[in-house]
């Protein structure tokens, strides 16, 4: 904690050995800030969502470090790699991802359980997150009931429900018409204003503009970092 | 995560998917049901005999004559071979308590005033000491040498307006004969009285053989004869010796029964206790057997449970990977799954339960046995279920866990 950067990758690779070996990522360095705001485009297969799945902890890199909030992921057993991600990140994708199964609440509440929350403070939790993205009169909905931005919005309310400090998105408004994206997009302004780092994979240039830099990957490198502007001078 | 919560989300599973449920568990239903079926049977039949024989029985000998490698139950191919002297010589035997006959007395009808009822089989010419008197309910026991008798309750409700103690009936026998008799007692229940009669509810009358045997069959025949004879020891531990007195005495030339043994019958003398254990090896026996089909059964049923849990581990792999994206450990998934396939057996067990315990009403229902549960076995099917399902969940349950999150979300 304290002045350790959210999220440091040292010179990570990730290969993937299916016959020729596939480089995903080919050395990449990359550091996010606390409560910066990253936007990662690049074109199809160049490693977006490689990147994504380490800084998330859910996977870790054939070579290199990924440091997470100070702590050296590579070095974590399975289970608190998973203790870190239940407790620190939060993800959204693409596909919403949500139980088909259970209510917009229940969703929300998801996380909580795992990490051994009693069932009131759940549900108050759980309201109090999907009230802030808009769907406090849709917690008894099921995800089929909702529309894709609706289900998308319960999908950040259940990456936020922890309180993570670090929130990934993988083109959270890849499924989205523009104006639905718009307000999505919103929604990440407000987790970024509220002090998370913020990390989203795009392909469209728009969504990666409200970020402070967008990091360019080609071919499983950073290709270049363009920065918009001065880092927690967004609005 | 805490099992509430994996019993909470195992069981929104399991609804989800009702008939597929349903039809998961039939295996361990039809093996569960099976085994409560005939262990409620097994615990009926016990109670229904064992438990009234038991008690006065195991100083009884039963004793008939049937032709050799006749097999069957007791007294199945007796033929009519002891005569009274032969029962009064053996009550003055040493070893003996008592000695009495016991044989049906073949009638056509049984009237009682203006109502006449026919009954062909039921009449049963016996001693005083037959009867356990704590199951009369009303009245007393009948006496030998008067023209008593001791009904059980069908037997009394065969009559239009119920007979009750101090009615007389006539009993009438083949050959235009009758007999006259005053109900002195009525049973407190209907079941036989002992092995020669077997276990179900039906109209008996018991009277005492001297006179009433002796004086109908006399007017056919000059030398009337029983078809056994039960002997009583003084106490379950002198039954041997008694049994080898009262063996003695029938096999020697001074009985009337070694006459009409002859080269051709054979004399069994069993014991109250022997019957017991042979009653109890037939059920020992129709246990095993059943519980051979309820094992194969219950294997066939977890293959079952795996079955499909391995199916809902593949459909739900998106679903798993979910969860350990927001943070379910390994052993959490491990947890709803072997939770669920738990639930699953438990589901199986009860269902198997309730269709078992009905099942075994209605079999102690058309077999006339009183019916009594075996409850500890519905407790021991419960945890059958638990364990079925556990171990056929632990694969499945291991294949979630094991999952890679990333191939998981990527799994379409
Ligand atoms: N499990 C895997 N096995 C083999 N190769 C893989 C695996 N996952 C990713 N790759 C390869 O790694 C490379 C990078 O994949 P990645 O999913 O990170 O691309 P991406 O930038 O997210 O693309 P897109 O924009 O299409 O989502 C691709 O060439 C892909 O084929
Ligand atoms: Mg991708």
């Amino acid at each position: 904690m304290g002045d350790d950067p959210a999220v440091t990758l040292g010179d990570v690779r990730k290969t993937y050995r299916v016959g020729e070996p596939v480089h995903a990522l080919d050395g990449v360095d990359l550091t996010l800030d606390r409560g910066s705001y990253t936007a990662v485009m690049g074109p199809s297969g160049s490693g977006k969502s490689t990147l994504m799945n380490l800084v998330g902890c859910l996977d870790t890199p054939t070579e290199g470090t990924v440091t997470v909030d100070g702590t050296d992921v590579t070095e974590l057993s399975d289970r608190d790699r998973t203790s870190l991600r239940g407790d620190e990140i939060g993800f959204v994708f693409q596909t919403f991802n949500l139980m088909p199964k259970l209510t917009a609440r229940e969703n929300v509440a998801l996380p909580l359980i795992f990490q051994g929350v009693p069932g009131s403070r759940r549900t108050e939790r759980a309201d109090e997150i999907l009230e802030r993205v808009g769907l406090g009169d849709r917690g008894d909905h099921r995800p089929n009931e909702l529309s894709g931005g609706q289900r998308q919005r319960v999908a950040i309310a259940r990456a936020l429900v922890t309180d993570p400090t670090l929130v990934l998105a993988d083109e959270p408004t890849g499924n989205l018409d523009t104006e639905t994206g718009a307000i999505i997009m919103d929604l990440f302004d407000e987790v970024r204003a509220a002090g998370n780092t913020v990390l989203v994979v795009t392909h469209e240039r728009h969504i990666a503009e409200r970020a402070d830099r967008i990091v360019h990957l080609l071919d499983g490198r950073v290709e270049r970092v363009e920065p918009l502007r001065d880092a927690g001078a967004a609005g | 995560m805490k099992l509430r919560e994996s019993l909470r989300l195992s069981w929104r599973s399991i609804r989800g998917h009702t008939l597929r449920s349903t039809l998961t568990t039939l295996g361990v239903v039809i093996g569960i049901a099976a085994v409560i079926t005939f262990v409620t049977l097994g615990v009926s039949l016990e109670a229904g005999i064992l438990g009234d024989v038991e008690t006065g029985d195991t100083n009884r000998i039963y004793v008939w004559g049937s032709p050799p490698d006749q097999g069957g139950g007791p007294g199945e191919g007796a033929e009519l071979v002891f005569t009274q002297r032969d029962v009064t010589e053996l009550r003055d035997l040493e070893d003996v308590a008592a000695a009495y006959p016991w044989t049906p007395l073949p009638t056509e009808s049984m009237a009682h005033g203006n109502d006449t009822v026919p009954i062909r089989q039921g009449v049963i010419a016996t001693g005083p000491e037959y009867l356990d008197s704590e199951q009369i309910d009303d009245g007393r026991q009948f006496t030998e040498g008067e023209h008593e008798a001791v009904l059980n309750p069908a037997a009394a409700a065969q009559f239009e307006g119920n007979v009750s103690v101090g009615d007389r009936i006539t009993v009438s026998v083949p050959g235009d004969s009758e007999v006259n008799v005053t109900v002195v007692g009525i049973l407190d229940t209907s079941e036989g009285q002992g092995p020669f009669e077997g276990f179900g509810e039906d109209p008996r009358v018991y009277l005492p053989a001297d006179p009433v045997y002796l004086d109908l069959a006399g007017e056919a025949t000059d030398d009337p004869r029983y078809l056994s004879v039960i002997v009583e020891a003084e106490s379950p531990r002198t039954v041997e010796t008694t049994r080898d007195s009262a063996r003695d005495y029938l096999t020697s030339n001074a009985s009337d029964a070694s006459d009409y043994l002859g080269d051709d019958l054979e004399l069994t003398l069993q014991t109250g206790g022997e019957l017991l254990d042979q009653i109890r090896d037939i059920l020992d026996r129709v246990t095993a057997f059943v519980t051979g089909i309820a094992v194969i059964s219950l294997v066939v049923g977890a293959i079952g449970i795996a079955n499909i849990m391995l199916v809902s581990v593949t459909e739900r792999t998106r679903e798993i990977g979910i969860m350990k994206a927001v943070g379910a450990q390994n052993r959490d998934v491990l947890t709803l799954f072997l939770t669920e396939a738990a639930i699953l057996g438990v589901i199986g067990a009860v269902g198997g339960t309730v269709l078992g315990a009905v099942a075994g009403w209605a079999a102690t229902e058309y077999a006339d046995l009183p019916l009594s549960y075996p409850f500890e076995w519905f407790a021991i099917a419960v945890g059958v279920g638990v364990l079925v399902g556990i171990v056929s969940g632990l694969y499945p349950a291991w294949r979630a866990a094991r999952t890679d999150p990333i191939e998981a979300l990527r799994y379409e």
